[in-house]
């Protein structure tokens, strides 16, 4: 049943889960969570925060499936509640802690560094990661989208609710800021 | 075609947006020029460099179950069945009537606490006005104080960054009461000595100041949750003296009795009522090890950065980071860091 699941379209998978089906809802999760958690980050930039923007956004897709409509494409559906999301967690302030500092990237979880180790490893990867986090948000989320997830610039802009001419102006003006960031040349 | 124009279309030539014509001149450009023919390069390092700090797979392990928990606890119905009613009719009344009455619960304590009668006790304390606003099971209350109740409070379809829902948020913990929970943690120098107030007790003597700076606490949290501001001087005073029942104070007993969720979720709201440099250098370590009780050790390991940012040489961090080692191998013992 799993590896049906596996292989049935998200539109599927959700009606499916509309109708009470808990494995195809889990099927939904596990297949879009990690795309959720980027573009989470993308809007609140730290780990903290983009847990719990990712958290509440499959709540509220469960919450939502009833009245989605399989006819429409499930990924842009759900982008966009993940962004609304990253927005609502970083505008409300819930966690009460002051959003990490631009330049102060969360570290990836090492399975079992040593502590040397990981600080070491994670230098590298803070640094990349720090010139992401001090990137706006707005930024970050068409880089996220179109670097990481390789969406075309409609599906940006869809996401984004903005048009494509912005999705190219932003994603410039990301990827100069990206490489200022880096020391390299823009 | 120049290189002005080239560099103009040059984002969209990288992620191959360009219409087939554009893109043939582009190209032409591209071969001719050293200066722009470089320039393709940094776009894809740039690329390389837009990755997302991955949680990790143990993040990933508990991820469905965290989501499904949750999806179950709002499956199995309401824990506080007032709050979340059947019928829509009713949980749309209670959308307003929940924040209206935490509103006049506060405009009570206001009027009868802050000079209009300072000297007649009343048993009407915020506890039992809430109480009648939303009748929780005592054991229950704990349990209810979760982000997520408050959200279901505010009633989440609303649209994002909805105002009204902020204030339905930044209302409902005011609503909610709890109980007085022992003063267990003694990181933060709060007072041990802070008379519990109950529902059936009378205000003790001495115990109006303090009810003053409970209606001043609840005020500040609902304007920083609407606002998003924060002025350090109120927050140093309630800082001092937390209320019995404050955020604080439940988030160190909630840790006590080994609730890490929910004591994480008491001291994110701790943290954002009392923004004093002391209560939050302190509050964020807390914070820090509570997260690693939860074995969210990425999420600590960002807190920490912040404290270190924003307290250089910090002692309680200091001190976590000696006992963290244990913290994190051990991550049901008792809290180090209250």
């Amino acid at each position: 049943m799993g590896a049906d699941l596996g292989e049935e379209k998200d539109e599927r998978l959700a009606a499916l889960a509309a109708g009470g089906d808990r494995g195809a809802f889990g099927a939904l999760v596990t297949r879009h969570r990690q795309a959720v958690y980027r573009l989470c980050w993308s809007a609140t930039g730290n780990a903290a925060d983009a847990d719990d923007a990712a958290q509440e956004t499959f709540v509220r897709v469960y919450r939502s499936l009833p009245s989605y409509d399989p006819a429409r494409p499930f990924g842009p559906w759900l982008r966009k509640i993940a962004w609304n999301c990253g927005l609502s967690v970083r505008r409300d302030g819930i966690a009460g802690v002051p959003r990490v500092a631009e330049g102060d990237a969360p570290e990836a979880v090492d399975p079992a560094p040593g502590p040397e180790e990981a600080a070491a490893g994670n230098e590298e990867r803070r640094r990349v990661a720090g010139a992401m986090a001090g990137l706006p948000a707005e930024l970050r989320m068409v880089i996220v989208l179109r670097a990481v997830e390789g969406l075309s610039y409609a599906e940006i802009a869809l996401a984004a609710g903005i048009p494509a001419g912005t999705v190219m102006s932003r994603l410039s003006r990301a990827r100069t800021r990206l490489l200022a960031a880096l020391g390299g040349c823009s | 075609m120049d290189c002005r124009e080239t560099q103009t279309l040059l984002t969209a030539f990288h992620d191959g947006e360009l219409p087939a014509a554009d893109r043939a001149r582009v190209e032409e450009h591209l071969r001719g020029c050293p200066e722009c023919g470089a320039l393709p390069a940094d776009l894809a390092r740039a690329d390389q460099t837009a990755g997302v700090p991955d949680p990790g797979p143990a993040y990933w392990d508990r991820f469905n179950a965290r989501v499904m928990d949750r999806v179950e606890r709002e499956a199995d119905g309401p824990r506080v069945a007032v709050l979340r009613p059947k019928h829509g009719w009713m949980r749309q009344q209670l959308r307003y009537l929940v924040p209206a009455a935490a509103a006049a619960a506060l405009v009570v304590v206001v009027v009868r606490y802050g000079g209009m009668n300072p000297g007649v006790p009343t048993p009407t304390v915020p506890p039992a006005v809430s109480e009648r606003a939303a009748p929780v099971l005592p054991n229950e209350r704990f349990a209810t104080v979760t982000r997520e109740e408050r959200d279901r409070l505010a009633d989440r379809s609303l649209p994002a960054g909805n105002e009204e829902a902020s204030r339905d948020r930044a209302a409902a913990p005011a609503a909610i009461s709890v109980p007085s929970p022992p003063p267990l943690m003694t990181f933060r120098g709060a007072p041990a000595g802070s008379p519990p107030v109950s529902a059936a007790d009378g205000i003790p003597s001495g115990m109006q100041a303090e009810q003053k700076k409970m209606a001043g606490a609840a005020a500040l949290m609902a304007e920083q949750q609407v606002a998003g501001k924060a002025k350090s001087a109120s927050g140093m005073r309630i800082a001092k003296e937390p209320s019995p029942g404050s955020p604080c104070e439940l988030a160190r007993t909630l840790a006590a009795q080994e609730r890490w969720r929910e004591a994480e979720a008491a001291q994110r709201a701790c943290l954002a009522q009392d923004r004093s440099a002391p209560a939050q250098e302190k509050g964020l370590v807390f914070l820090a090890e509570l997260l690693d009780r939860q074995e969210r050790f990425a999420e600590a390991d960002a807190v920490i950065t912040e404290v270190d940012r924003q307290f250089p040489q910090s002692r309680p961090l200091d001190l976590y980071r000696r006992q963290r080692p244990m913290v994190q191998k051990q991550p049901m013992a008792v809290p180090v860091t209250r």
